[in-house]
Parts: structure tokens; C-alpha cells; sequence
């Protein structure tokens, strides 16, 4: 087992610096730039949906933290937590997808760990990974940055990976044309950085799109103003959200960045940023008032998109 | 003035008054589509004539003699009456419906108006659907100039915006369905002075605030939903208004246990120290604070839903004990709400619900999505579970093809109970098995009405009458059973599905004949707008010192 995990992992993952017999690994740097570093945990039910596994999840997911940060994702470590009787084809297929997609986002994995838990102590896969990137020292994107009348821009339609990841429950039993929008937003984040006024980005994962609008309006003390119509919302989603009661709004994206950028660089940033993401929208703005987030309603109506309830449970009285 | 006013009203085009607003005949579809109001019914404001004032009301709906004297109260509400047949506006103006919202006029400007028109007006509140009324005369021809033709301002501001009362006679009396124009603030009296001012708010749609101090408590008109921002918006200005109309200020603020009631929401008064009130306690207090008594009693509260004590969706709940001491001993059987909050407007989520539940399979002519709903509903996503009868309600008219979406609250059981025929009776009702379940709350099994309902042999007025008779014995064999082993014998009714008319006298009237002592509100609404008083109600137990003292643990315990 312990061989063939071996095999699995340095086969695929082979590059410069991964090397199994130290303890640990030296790394070249870039002169005058700032490290940035992230880590993050990962588990997903199913482990595979359409449009990727928890594999080529793990990774974007790293890379897309340092890349709205600002920073050019470098080197990453990745432990693996696998339950016993796993089976090995499927490791592989997880594997091979963290390689594949490191190879596609320019990042290694320059270090990493297998710890085989028994039956029933782990759902599968889990994955641990630490990113780093560099980034230079003239960026200063921040929360803190953000001002009233900016405007706030998504990258494309959003909820496609909670919807995708919804219905590929093994459960469900059925195909869907529903492919999770997990993706590098790497190429989209260097877009932006490329026009002025890019205050803040940040990647709408779990909680989806409100819950970035609740962060911004929370630590900016501002209002975030979002119109509905505006939000870019495929139509295999919205009819999905539609039949089950769910709110696309709050549904996890995987490829999706939403940036506050100026009003006065609103224009050139959403241009810059479709020639890599064409749907991009702008869909709101930020404005001086109570801190919390207001949705104009398709229907003319307004209302409060609070923060993410645990147990989401029906309102009809 | 007024002749050129009603004359552009003849002719068809919809007019706004501010007070007074009114527009006729063929007028209400166009009325319907420029205020996104495709169903909800329209009120009708009938002139004053005749040596009594009620011919003309009594020419388009018949009146029993407590209608008669609810009409020609001085609020003059909206009475709830029994159209005539064949009436052609009637149809525009309530669909669907066997019954007409009607009121005679209230302000002198309302008689010129009528005096001169001679007929039956819409009335409509000048407002955009959901939000609340505007009442300053550029607001509202700013906002209500794609609806109204014409504008007939007062030259007096109006200081507060209040809708017309609403009244449906049940059981004999008028009961209230909104507070409103003249019968608000509703004042109540505590029999114990509270221990500070308190402020409740109530549910979180239909509402009211009751704010309290010493022994008083007064009880706003309806004030809205507070889903949406504006109703919170509104629901802040109201009690801010409240406040300094009474000059009190509360110390404390009681509130709905719903996750979805966020402190957040209570700009300043998020500080006050808060209580969370169970909503079906709340129900259970109210009635039990219009009728106030040492012996405990056995409420029921029927509603479309609120959030229970056991974190699951009540709704169908028999409450035993007293304010402060409710202790739930029967229920219904839970049923998946698929979707979750979409079943609130889609009737037919419960329809399927209940069938799939109960392993029945129900044909509609409809696609539902049913492979990746039904994946969904035996997975538990999004499909919690209720005991609500206003779900059952809605239910039985999706299955009669009577309602399968809806646009206004209710909607589905106004249908169901419109088919019925006067004076019902437990002929035609089928018996639900009523046993204790594990944690030793009876619960009565709602399975045996599927078949009943899916049986398109029978007539929609017979499967829409067993629905309804098979309901009320069901509720009258759980008030037997209790007291069989309790004693109590006094019976409150409160939720919004008692405003059910037919389900109501027929529980009232078996009720009584079995010898219980029946408190059914006068004072103030069955539905949620009581909730906010019966909270103070609550606080008002536990400032008393009265702790849950468990009287009741369970039907278990007690059998």
C-alpha cells in the first residue's frame, strides 16, 4: 500500500524540487518581493462531480487565495487523508487532477505527506495544502482599501460549483449538464492587477457570492448594494435553484473572483477582465451607510441578504 | 370636484385618492396587471342606502344579522360576506372565491364620491404590492403613477398610514383578520402590572407590535412583513412612532424564536435585553390573555408554519397548561416540505410531499422535476418537516387542481373552503387515526384523506367537504382524548387557519355539544397579528415568577 501510494504520488506530481528522501525542502525566491502564504483544508461529498474531484479542487482552491491576494502562486505542500479501502483507481484519478491542474496554474508541489486513517474515520479523501506565492511589493489590495462608491465586479456566473456539487451526490443517480465552475482565477486576478484601482478580491467559495458581499459590508462598515438582475447566473443553475429551493446567491463558486474596484476604473477593469472571463458583470457598488448588504430584487423589491444561516429553515408563518 | 372625479372614474380609468381611492368595472384588470396583484381580492366600497344604508350591500352579497350590524360599525370595516350569484364585477374582483370583501363609506369625501357614482367601487390601498402604504401626495404620484389615472388629494398630511380594517363573522361574531383603520391600537389590560416596559414584535409576516408598560398593552394596526428591507425599515419607524405616541420606552423586547428574526434587524433595539418566544406559545398566550383564567387549558394552534420548540416546523399543535407552561400534547403527522421555503407559494411542494410520504403517487398533468426532487426529498435536502394544517390546507387544493401556485398567502385554503357548502357536518368525514408517538405527543395520521383526496370520481365539493369535516373531528377527538386524561375542558382556538369559516363552526359547534367551554378571539386576530400580544403575555407569566413547572410533561406521563 504504502509503496503504491508512493508510486501514485511521485509519478504524478514529479518536479525539481519534490524529493522524498529529506525532510525538508530548500526554495529559490524572487528578490524584492513579498511571501505570501495560505493553507487550507479540503473535503467535498461526492469526492468526483462534474467538472473536476477533490483533487483539482484542493488545488485551485490554494492557488486562488494566493491569486486574489495578489500574489503569483509558486510552491505548494499537500497532505493526504485517506480512509482505509479506498479505492486505488480513484486515488489515482484524485492525484492525477492535483497534478493536472498544478501543471495548468504553473505551481509544484514541492513537499507533501500520506496518513492512512482507519474505516470510518475519515469520509474517503481529505486534503491539506499550504500555498505560496510571491507578490510584489507596490500591490496593496485590502478590505481596509475599500470606499464608498466603488463598484463590484464578479468574473462570471456564480453557483455553478455548489449546484454541480449538489447534484453529483452519488444519490442523485442521473447526469447533469451541470459542470462546477472550478477553475484557476489566476489569469483573472493578474487582469485586474494590470488597471488601477483594484481596492480588494476575494474568491466567493463556501457561502457563495452574499457571503463575500456580508465580508465587505462588515469590515468596511459600509452598505453593499447588489441587483439581481446583474448577477451572471446560468440558467442549468438558476432552474436547479429553482426546483429545490435554493438561493444561487449563496451557493459555493470555484472559479469565480469578485473584485471592489473604483468607480472612476470600473470601466477599463470590467474590460480588462473580460478578455479573460467574458461573462464579468458588474453588479453592485459600495455606499456610506449601515453595514450590511442590500439585494434589488428582480421584481423591484428590496431586500437584506443576511450572512449564511447554519440551517437555512422556511420563513412562511 | 368630486362630479369630475367620479366622472373619470366612469370612464374607466383608475383614479387614487389619497383617503379614499377607488376605481370601476372592467378597470380591475387593468388594475390587477399595473399592481403585480394577479388573484389576492380586491375590497368593494358599496354607496350607503336605503333606510337601513344596506340595500345596495344587500343587493350583491347576503348578510346574516351579525354582518349586517359589522358593516355599519363606526371603523366600517371590510366585512367578509356571501356574494350573491352571477354578479359579473364579482368574478374580476375576488376569484375563484364564493365570498366579497365589502364597506360602506367612512369619510364624508367616500359619501360625495358613492353619492354621485352610484355603484360599487374598488377600493385598493395606494401602495406598490408587499410595501406600505405612501401617504405623502408627491410620494405617492411619484411611486403610483403607472397605476392611478388621477390623484384626489386631502390638504391634511396624514400623519399615520393605516389600511382598512378587515372583519369575517365566524361563529356568530365579527371576528378580526387585520387590525386596521379604527379598530387599531388594539388596548388590552394585564391583570398584574409587568415588571418593566416591554416591546414585542411579533412574527415575521402579518405582524403587529404590542408594547406594554404597567398593566396596559397597546397593540399596533397591521404593520407588514419584515422579510423584506422596507418592512423593517417600516417595522423600526413604527415603533419608534409607538413609542413616542405613548410615551413609554421599553426595557426589554420579546421576539419570535425564528432564526430568520436577526437582532441585526432591530437597528437600536437589538440592544434591549431580548427574549425569544416560541411561536405557537405565543399563539397559545394570546388567547389565553383575551380570556384570562387560573385553569389551564387546552389551545389549539393550526397555522402554515412556525418554528417549534423541537427546532422542526409546527403548525397543527394542541398546546396544554398556561401562559409561560404550554406543554405540546398533540400534533400531526410531519411531512416533508420539499424546497423548503418555495412550498410557501407552491402548493404543490406539500401536494407531493404528503403523497411521497405516504407512498402514494400523484398524477398531475405538471412537470414538477420529480427525479431530481424526489433525489432531493429522500436525501433530505431542503425538505423539512412540518405538522402544519395550513400545509395540509394546501396540499388538499393542489391535489383538487384548485391552486398550484399561489400569489397571496392563504390563497390555496380560500379556495378549498370556498367549494364547501353551508352548515357541514362529520357525515362525510373520513376518521384519522389519532396514537401517542414516541416521545408521547398524540399525533393524528393525516394518511387516509390521500385517497380520499386523489379520487377525481368524486366531485371537488365532496372531496373539498371530507377534507374539511375530517379535520375538525380530528381536532375534536384530540380535545376528547386530552381530556380524558387531563380534565381540561376549556378549548382555545387561535392560528390563521381558524379564520377558515367552515372548518371553524363545525369545531366550534361539535365542541360545545361535547360540553367544552370554547375561547375563540374577539379582541383581536386568530393569525399572526396576535403574536406579538401573546409574547407580552409570555413575559408578562415569567415575570410573575410562574416557571415551567411541567404540569403536563407528556400525554405519557399523564396516561
Amino acid at each position: 500500500m504504502r509503496e503504491l501510494i508512493e508510486e501514485i504520488f511521485v509519478t504524478a506530481l514529479r518536479n525539481p524540487f519534490l524529493d522524498t528522501s529529506v525532510d525538508a525542502v530548500q526554495l529559490p525566491h524572487p528578490e524584492g518581493q513579498d511571501l505570501v502564504v495560505t493553507t487550507d483544508g479540503f473535503t467535498v461529498s461526492p469526492l468526483e462531480f462534474n467538472g473536476g474531484n477533490i483533487g483539482s479542487l484542493a488545488i485551485h482552491g490554494t492557488v486562488n487565495d494566493l491569486a486574489v491576494s495578489g500574489a503569483v502562486p509558486k510552491y505548494l505542500t499537500l497532505s493526504v487523508f485517506l480512509e482505509e479501502g479506498l479505492e486505488i483507481k480513484l486515488l489515482q484519478r484524485v492525484i492525477g487532477a492535483c497534478a493536472e491542474a498544478a501543471r495548468a496554474c504553473g505551481v509544484v508541489v514541492v513537499a507533501g505527506d500520506t496518513k492512512v486513517l482507519g474505516r470510518g474515520e475519515c469520509d474517503g479523501i481529505y486534503l491539506s495544502v499550504t500555498g505560496i506565492g510571491f507578490r510584489r511589493r507596490d500591490i496593496a489590495l485590502g478590505i481596509s482599501q475599500v470606499q464608498s462608491g466603488d463598484r463590484l465586479i464578479v468574473s462570471g456566473t456564480v453557483g455553478s460549483h455548489g449546484a454541480a456539487v449538489l447534484l453529483a451526490r452519488e444519490e442523485f443517480g442521473f447526469a447533469s449538464d451541470l459542470a462546477s465552475d472550478a477553475q484557476s482565477v489566476f489569469a483573472q486576478a493578474q487582469a485586474l492587477l494590470a488597471v488601477s484601482g483594484v481596492r480588494f478580491m476575494r474568491d466567493p467559495t463556501r457561502g457563495g457570492l452574499a457571503t463575500v458581499a456580508n465580508e465587505i459590508a462588515r469590515a468596511s462598515g459600509m452598505t453593499v448594494h447588489l441587483s439581481e438582475t446583474l448577477v451572471p447566473i446560468s440558467d442549468s443553475v438558476r432552474s436547479v435553484c429553482e426546483l429545490l429551493g435554493f438561493d444561487p446567491l449563496y451557493l459555493a463558486c470555484e472559479g469565480r473572483l469578485v473584485a471592489v474596484v473604483a468607480e472612476s476604473s470600473s470601466e477599463a477593469a470590467l474590460a480588462a477582465l473580460r478578455r479573460v472571463a467574458p461573462l464579468a458583470a458588474v453588479i453592485g457598488k459600495v455606499s456610506a451607510g449601515q453595514s450590511r448588504v442590500i439585494l434589488a430584487t428582480r421584481f423591484g423589491g428590496q431586500r437584506l441578504l443576511d450572512e449564511l444561516e447554519d440551517d437555512p429553515l422556511p420563513r412562511i408563518c | 370636484m368630486t362630479v369630475q372625479f367620479t366622472r373619470k372614474i366612469k370612464s374607466r380609468s383608475a383614479v387614487k385618492s389619497r383617503g379614499p381611492r377607488g376605481t370601476s368595472s372592467a378597470a380591475v384588470d387593468t388594475l390587477r396587471r399595473t399592481k403585480n396583484r394577479p388573484a389576492k381580492p380586491f375590497a368593494l366600497l358599496v354607496p350607503l342606502s336605503g333606510p337601513s344604508g344596506l340595500e345596495f350591500a344587500r343587493s350583491i352579497a347576503t348578510l346574516s344579522v351579525a354582518e349586517e350590524a359589522a358593516l355599519l360599525l363606526s371603523e366600517r370595516p371590510i366585512v367578509i360576506v356571501k356574494r350573491r350569484a352571477h354578479l359579473p364585477i364579482v368574478d374580476a374582483v375576488a376569484p375563484g372565491l364564493d365570498e366579497l370583501g365589502i364597506m360602506l363609506p367612512y369619510s364624508p369625501l367616500l359619501h360625495l364620491i358613492l353619492d354621485d357614482f352610484k355603484g360599487a367601487l374598488v377600493a385598493t390601498s395606494g401602495n406598490i404590492s408587499g410595501e406600505p402604504i405612501l401617504s405623502a401626495p408627491a410620494e405617492a404620484e411619484l411611486h403610483l403613477s403607472p397605476i392611478a389615472s388621477g390623484f384626489l388629494h386631502h390638504d391634511r398630511s396624514i400623519a399615520r398610514a393605516t389600511d382598512d380594517s378587515v372583519v369575517r363573522v365566524i361563529a356568530g361574531r365579527a371576528r378580526l383578520i387585520r387590525v386596521g383603520r379604527g379598530s387599531g391600537p388594539i388596548e388590552m389590560v394585564l391583570r398584574r402590572p409587568l415588571l418593566m416596559p416591554t416591546l414585542a414584535i411579533g412574527a415575521l409576516q402579518k405582524n403587529t407590535i404590542a408594547l406594554a408598560w404597567g398593566n396596559r398593552v397597546a397593540i399596533t394596526p397591521h404593520v407588514g412583513d419584515l422579510t423584506s428591507l422596507v418592512g423593517q425599515e417600516t417595522l423600526l419607524k413604527t415603533i419608534a412612532d409607538f413609542e413616542s405616541l405613548y410615551g413609554v420606552n421599553a426595557k426589554r423586547i420579546a421576539y419570535d424564536a425564528h432564526p430568520g428574526v436577526r437582532k441585526t434587524h432591530l437597528g437600536d433595539y437589538g440592544c434591549l435585553p431580548s427574549y425569544r418566544i416560541w411561536h405557537h406559545f405565543a399563539h397559545a398566550s394570546a388567547i389565553a390573555g383575551e380570556f384570562p383564567s387560573v385553569e389551564p387549558m387546552l389551545c389549539f394552534t393550526w397555522d402554515a408554519n412556525g418554528f417549534g420548540e423541537d427546532r422542526t416546523l409546527w403548525g397543527g399543535e394542541a398546546l396544554l397548561g398556561l401562559p409561560g407552561d404550554w406543554v405540546r400534547v398533540a400534533s400531526f403527522r410531519p411531512f416533508p416540505l420539499l424546497g423548503g421555503d418555495l412550498a410557501g407559494s407552491q402548493p404543490w411542494r406539500s401536494a407531493l410531499g404528503m403523497c411521497w410520504e405516504a407512498g402514494h403517487e400523484w398524477s398531475s398533468e405538471h412537470d414538477f422535476g420529480a427525479p431530481v426532487l424526489r433525489a432531493a426529498y429522500e436525501h433530505g435536502i431542503n425538505c423539512p418537516k412540518t405538522s402544519a394544517v395550513g400545509r395540509l390546507f394546501d396540499a388538499a387544493a393542489a391535489i383538487l387542481g384548485l391552486c398550484l401556485t399561489t400569489s397571496f398567502s392563504a390563497q390555496a385554503a380560500m379556495r378549498l373552503e370556498a367549494l364547501c357548502l353551508p352548515n357541514l357536518d362529520f357525515a362525510t368525514a373520513v376518521e384519522l387515526p389519532l396514537t401517542l408517538d414516541e416521545s408521547g405527543v398524540l399525533r393524528t395520521d393525516w394518511e387516509p384523506l390521500l385517497p380520499v383526496l386523489l379520487d377525481r370520481s368524486r366531485s371537488k365539493t365532496s372531496r373539498a367537504q371530507t377534507f374539511h369535516a375530517s379535520l375538525a373531528l380530528a381536532l375534536c377527538r384530540q380535545a376528547i382524548e386530552i381530556r380524558r386524561k387531563t380534565g381540561v375542558g376549556i378549548v382555545g382556538l387561535g392560528g390563521g387557519v381558524f379564520q377558515n369559516r367552515v372548518l371553524t363552526e363545525l369545531i366550534v359547534r361539535s365542541l360545545a355539544q361535547e360540553g367544552f367551554l370554547v375561547r375563540l378571539p374577539v379582541k383581536l386576530p386568530v393569525n399572526d397579528a396576535a403574536i406579538s400580544f401573546g409574547q407580552i403575555i409570555e413575559l408578562a407569566a415569567s415575570d410573575q415568577g410562574r416557571p415551567r413547572t411541567h404540569q403536563f410533561e407528556t400525554m405519557a406521563s399523564v396516561a
